[in-house]
């Protein structure tokens, strides 16, 4: 199956891109668990005819000199998924878009560069309410690209609670969340 | 008229201990005064696995305190009953423990040292053990089932505290105790600050009790007496669910976390043990080192541990004491030590409780009151080992339950099954009052009503340690805005529904961040983000 544009996650961020992705011409198709998929944005991306892959998620991906050529579901099995573009939309750790264990904090579905603090002493504030630095952590980029081992993956766009700096705790978080979404977007259309 | 501030007796500690003595000595027909600087069970009696020993565990070192453990263990079952689970318990023996001597050899000295001290134990197939526990670790090669439970000490500390008042005794919590009112070598009573209102106040007595744990050391200190003692940290972890339902030992030496507790809906990993300073006392933080040494031992009784997710992990500091007879302060006595201080160090109307267990509490209480007793003149004997404690009267909750007209809901079920026969005092009179505030533990308006109306509870950690509200698998998250409200509004403070909730999200967090990554990290965003952005309540405003 091959498609303009993937996207792997189907919140806020993911469904922002898509929509507004497949209504500029590009065929999209979203990956998305379930839960996170909001009524009115699936609505929306189906009427611009997107394809939607609900209750699925991406286990794993074919990464080849600095692209991502295809990725892989649970339930599609071997089925390789292509696309010219993926946008990263996995958010952080509860949907485990970032996943920490005791000494690291990794993304799981490619490794890519994450920005983190080494020093788990400091990833929390004392105070609930204050603000706590793990939320901070998440994937890096530049020029709108993911890195791997510092090298750019000039089709893979994060956007979301996956990135570095963009945590739900935010007052504008939502802002925050549609903005970024909207540079992978701009993104992908000036290619 | 007799004084309000005169007593028969003073007892410094609202742990178990001071809980326990506060109502032998009442129950002797004592005048008795409890103070307590924050609220019952907050020391070392709210943190340790809540085991209810069979003894075994002690039964090859030290007969002794097997002997002890196995009287007390059957008499909490009979006067307790509403505190404790009869879960049983596995020893079991592992293949790498034939190489550290502590193979099927030992399991057979055990066995023996068990039966000798009065414990019923038998050795059973790791095939039955298996059946028995299907989540012990199945490569064991062999296990020995003792009467070891689960008890609430949250619950056991409330019910003799009840029971004290039921018996005339004055309780203040939030009451720091200052210093002693002293005239030469005898004690008068104590000087005390009442840490809520910032008021000092002087309580006399012809005897005070020390009963304050680790703290007991700096009580004795203004005394101008000595204890020698060692604060010894013990770390555990809670797991998300209940994992077991038998408690699951390693039968070798004891060493770091070895023993599985099942207790309500979650399941107790521990312990370590760690010599800290006094300073450290009173802010204890459980390390990534402490962490994953009681992991790696979780996992040898039940491998299914390393896929569960941590609640929290929280430390206590066991009051360990230096051997009087040992000039060198360095072997220490792990059994119960009772200290008149008049014979020992000259000081008059001074009496000190401390060494001992959770589960000797009754008998430490006993020998402290006998003490006492002896000091005062008085000449009544113990009657704590046959006396049901409030809410273990009629012993089977199933009793109990007959009291709700038709099917009892999921939230009086709860109530039934934490407060026993004392549920009758909760009055579900409106629809209201039948919801429930917290889903993981099945806790109603009408028990937080009752916690507020008749166990003197001011803060949502107070609540917490009589209702169980916010213990479960959310650690709060989705019912703490809800609880703050309750209780403040029974409290009859409205406005201080933010702070209370703002209170107890910050010792939640604590116990989180020790095992902040995985799912745990996981559940910490979540909370985060209910409190944080979507606000529930007005989180601002705190």
């Amino acid at each position: 199956m091959k498609f303009d544009v993937i996207i792997i996650g189907g919140g806020l961020a993911g469904m922002t891109a898509a929509t507004e992705l497949q209504k500029s011409g590009l065929k999209c198709a979203v990956v998305a668990e379930g839960l996170s998929l909001h009524n009115t944005s699936r609505k929306e991306f189906a009427e611009a005819g997107g394809t939607l892959l609900a209750g699925d998620r991406v286990v794993s991906g074919k990464l080849s000199s600095g692209k991502l050529l295809s990725v892989r579901t649970e339930k599609l099995g071997d089925v390789e998924l292509e696309a010219a573009d993926f946008v990263l939309a996995s958010g952080k750790y509860f949907s485990r878009g970032i996943v920490a264990d005791m000494d690291k904090v990794y993304e799981p579905l490619f490794g890519l560069d994450v920005e983190y603090d080494a020093d788990r002493s400091a990833w929390f504030d004392a105070s609930f309410a204050a603000p706590q630095k793990f939320l901070e952590f998440g994937v890096k980029i530049c020029n709108c690209h993911a890195l791997k081992d510092g090298e750019e993956i000039i089709n893979l766009f994060p956007a979301g609670e996956v990135l570095a700096g963009i945590s739900c705790a935010q007052g504008d978080a939502t802002d925050r969340i549609r903005s970024s979404a909207m540079d992978a977007v701009s993104a992908i259309r000036r290619k | 008229m007799p004084n309000k501030n005169e007593f028969d007796v003073i007892v410094i500690g609202g742990g178990i201990t001071g809980a326990g003595t506060a109502r032998d000595c009442a129950m002797r027909g004592l005048r008795v005064l409890l103070i307590e600087r924050h609220d019952i069970a907050t020391g070392a009696t709210g943190r340790n696995h809540g085991l209810l020993h069979s003894g075994a565990r002690y039964a090859v070192k030290d007969s002794e305190s097997a002997e002890e453990c196995i009287r007390e263990n059957k008499i909490l079952r009979r006067i307790a009953a509403n505190c404790v689970e009869d879960t049983g318990g596995l020893f079991i023996t592992l293949p790498e423990d034939e190489e550290s001597g502590y193979g099927l050899d030992y399991q057979a000295k055990f066995l023996e040292a068990c039966n000798k001290a009065g414990i019923e134990a038998r050795a059973i197939s790791p095939r039955e053990a298996i059946e028995m526990e299907p989540s012990v670790n199945p490569s064991l090669i062999g296990a020995v089932v003792v009467p070891d439970g689960s008890v609430d000490p949250f619950r056991l500390c409330s019910a003799n505290v009840t029971d004290a008042v039921l018996h005339g005794a004055k309780v203040l919590v939030y009451t720091e105790f200052l210093d002693f009112i002293r005239e030469g070598d005898t004690i008068l009573g104590v000087k005390v600050l009442d840490t809520r209102s910032g008021q000092t106040a002087e309580y006399r007595a012809a005897v005070t009790v020390n009963a304050a744990g680790i703290w007991g050391h700096g009580v004795a200190a203004k005394a101008g007496v000595n204890i020698g003692m060692y604060p010894a940290k013990g770390a555990l972890l809670v797991f998300g669910h209940r994992v077991n339902n038998v408690v699951i030992n390693r039968c070798r030496k004891s060493a770091d976390g070895d023993i599985l507790v099942p207790g309500d809906s979650v399941t107790v990993i521990g312990t370590t043990s760690t010599k800290v300073p006094f300073e450290e006392c009173d802010h204890m933080e459980v390390t990534p080192e402490e962490v994953k040494l009681l992991l790696r031992e979780g996992c040898a009784l039940c491998p299914s541990l390393a896929s569960t997710r941590i609640l929290r992990a929280y430390a206590g500091v066991r009051p360990l004491v230096a051997d009087d007879s040992d000039p060198t302060g360095r072997s220490i006595s792990r059994g119960i030590v009772c200290l008149d201080h008049e014979a020992r160090d000259g000081v008059k109307g001074f009496v000190s409780i401390t060494g001992g267990k959770l589960m000797t509490y009754r008998l430490m209480a006993e020998l402290a009151t006998d003490a006492v007793c002896r000091k005062l003149g008085v000449n009544k004997s113990c009657t704590t080992a046959q006396t049901p404690l409030p809410g273990s009267m009629d012993g089977r909750i199933e009793n109990v339950s007959k009291r709700f007209e038709g099917k009892p809901t999921a939230g009086q079920k709860g109530a039934a099954g934490r407060q026993g026969d004392m549920v009758g005092k909760i009055l579900f009179e409106t629809e209201a009052d039948k919801q429930l505030v917290c889903e993981c533990e099945n806790v109603t308006l009408a028990e937080i009503k009752y916690a507020v109306r008749e166990l003197g509870v001011s803060n949502l950690e107070d609540l917490r340690r009589r209702t169980r509200v916010g213990m479960g698998t959310c650690q709060g998250t989705l019912c703490i805005g809800k609880a703050a409200k309750a209780l403040a509004e029974a409290l009859g403070k409205p406005e201080l529904a933010g702070k209370l909730a703002a209170d107890y999200l910050d010792e939640r967090w604590k116990g989180m961040r020790a095992v902040g990554w995985g799912d745990t990290l996981r559940e910490m965003e979540f909370m985060q983000r209910v409190y944080k952005y979507q606000k529930p309540f007005s989180y601002d405003e705190v």
